[in-house]
Order: C-alpha cells, then structure tokens, then sequence
C-alpha cells in the first residue's frame, strides 16, 4: 500500500476537466424526453408531473449519499497516483498479482474515464495481460463505490448480495483465462 | 434504510478521508475535484431519474412477465443479456431498468443477468471510452473473455 505520508510535502496533481453534455447525455436526454412524452400521451400530465416528482424526491434522499461517494471518488485519485497503484500491481505476479488487481479494481473509485487509461499503464510498468483483464473485469463486476451509491439505492439488499458473491470469482478466473489465452503472445 | 446504510458509510470515509488529506491545498484541490464531479454528474442523475420514472411507468406487466417472469426460460435469459449493452447511459439508469422489471414481475436471476451484462458490456462505454483508451487489441479480448459470464451468471442464479 502506497503511504499517504509522503505527499505532505508536495501539491496536490491537476485532474482533467470533461466535456459534461456528450453524446452520451444526449442519447439519455432523448430517451428521458421520449418516455415522459408518452407518459404524457397515454397516462396525461398529472401522472407525469407525479412521476416527476417522485423521482425529485429520491433524488433529494440520495443526494447525501452521492455527494459523499463523489467526494471518495474524487479525492482518492488524488491520494493514489495512478502510477503509484500501476508500479504496486506491475510488480505482483502469478496468483497474487491476480488478486491484488481484482482487489484493486473494486476498490478503486473512479469511471471509465479514469479505469481504462489507468489499466492500459499496468502493461507499460511490467504487469501481464492476466492483470489487466483482472482489474477491468473486477471493476466492471464489484465496483464498491458504484454498489454501494447506486445498487443498493435501487435494487433489493438480498438480489445485491447475490450478485456480488456470483460475481466475486469471476476477475481471477478471467485473469487466469486471458494469460492461458494470450498469455504467450506478444508479452 | 439501505439507503441509511450506505450514507452512513460513505459519509464516514468521505469525511476519514477529508481528514486524511494533508493540508489546505489538498482539502482545496479535493473539494474542487469533486465539484466538477457534481457538475458532470448531476445533470445525469436527474436525467436518468426522470427516465427511469417514466420508463417504469410504461412497461406493461404482463408483457414483462411474460418475457422475464417465472418460466420465461433461456429466452428470457437471452433477451436480458441483449438489453444489457444497449442500456444508455450510466450505472443509476441499468439499476433503475432492473428495479422497474423487478416491480412489474421480472425474476431476481433474470435481473441479476441483465445487470451483469450491462456491467460488462455496455455499449456506450465500450465505444466512448474503452475502445480508444485500451486500443483495440485489449478491448476486444477483454470482450472475447467476459462473454461466457452472464451465461454462467444466468445459470447460477437459476440454481440458487
């Protein structure tokens, strides 16, 4: 584990700003705009305004909860350099390389914009194909933050729970396939 | 109360971390970080939220169960994996989708596959960011390796 001690001293690293209305938001938007449309047609306003203001609602009781999963997600970053968690996992190998870049991916807040570049810099520090594939998976299947923000907001405890533990083979059975697969060529 | 729950232990690391962070600057830097966060975030959520409302509000349940109900069989599970990658947008809106089938009758298992197929194949975030951030050789054998999971999800949950 990388200290937290040794930053004392230095300033904090400049994070990338993003574009916040992509393709994405406006493919969301669209569909949003669509259903309310049809709710609208089929069901009238008033239902619609109820909808409307029901989801204003939940939005109003997660808000505390988001905020501080933001925050996490945020700062840890800032915490964790990612070349200080490439050069940890590019060091491990065999069995415990595996584990610790399934620990690291669901572990590691961050979406995609952060994940991805971070897991195509553990081949540049020495980590094999096995680990890579292992972090994204983990991060795709168990990502702790987006479980405990989002999952446990909409979907019942039990089916969450579920889910979790089916999953939880799945980054190193993935990691052992990709270096069985691949793991010979073009290292 | 999950909701409870998870407030309780996100505010509680968010705030270790706070209290973690060095100096002012740090506080500063991390504080200004996640308000961009927010600013890209928020528009999302509320968008998603919206959909989701209006979206569970036109699935006909006895559709729903028909496709995904008790006895929907492997139709059903490949119907769910289908839906997973096509689902815009971020993590509330798949959640809020499985939440809305779950209502209108879906199975747990069924749900539980739709999830995990979103979860590792969501088209948008393939092709926004894994594609050109992983370089083409990684994705697709990440892809090629992470297709036979939801099949085995889909039959886990059926048994248990």
């Amino acid at each position: 584990m990388p200290s937290l001690k040794n930053i004392e001293t230095e300033a904090p690293p400049e994070q990338p700003a993003r574009a916040v209305f992509d393709t994405g938001f406006y493919i969301l938007a669209l569909s949003a705009l669509a259903a309310g449309v049809l709710v609208v047609v089929l069901k009238g306003w008033d239902r619609a305004l109820e909808i409307a203001q029901d989801e204003m609602m939940f939005m109003a009781v997660l808000a505390p909860k988001i905020a501080a999963g933001m925050f996490i997600a945020a700062t840890l970053p800032l915490l964790l350099p990612r070349d200080k968690v490439a050069i940890w996992i590019g060091r491990e190998s065999g069995m415990r390389g595996l584990l610790l870049a399934a620990f690291a991916g669901a572990a590691i807040p961050g979406g995609p914009a952060m994940t991805f570049p971070l897991a195509a810099s553990f081949g540049l520090v020495g980590a094999d194909v096995g680990a890579i594939m292992a972090f994204v998976s983990s991060w795709a299947l168990l990502s702790l933050n987006r479980t405990l923000i989002w999952e446990f907001s909409f979907l019942p405890v039990d089916l969450v729970w579920w889910r979790v533990l089916l999953c939880l083979p799945f980054p190193i059975l993935i990691g052992l396939a990709a270096r069985a697969v691949f793991g010979g060529r073009d290292a | 109360m999950n909701i409870l729950i998870g407030t309780v232990l996100l505010g509680t690391v968010a705030l270790w971390l706070y209290w973690k962070l060095p100096n002012a600057e740090w506080r500063a830097a991390g504080m200004a970080n996640a308000w961009r966060m927010a600013q890209f975030t928020a528009p999302r959520i509320v968008v998603a939220l919206l959909g989701a409302g209006f979206f569970a509000e036109l699935l006909p349940p006895e559709q729903v169960r028909a496709l995904f109900g008790e006895g929907a069989g492997v139709s059903g599970v490949l119907l769910a994996i289908a839906l997973g990658p096509i689902t815009p947008g971020g993590a509330f809106v798949s959640f809020a989708v499985g939440a809305a089938a779950l209502k209108a009758g879906a199975t747990s298992s069924l749900v539980v596959t739709y999830v995990t197929s979103w979860s590792l194949f969501s088209a948008s975030r393939f092709l926004a960011y894994e594609l050109p951030l992983m370089g083409r050789q990684l994705a697709l054998r990440r892809l090629l390796l992470c297709l036979p999971v939801p099949f085995l999800i889909a039959g886990a949950a059926h048994i248990v």
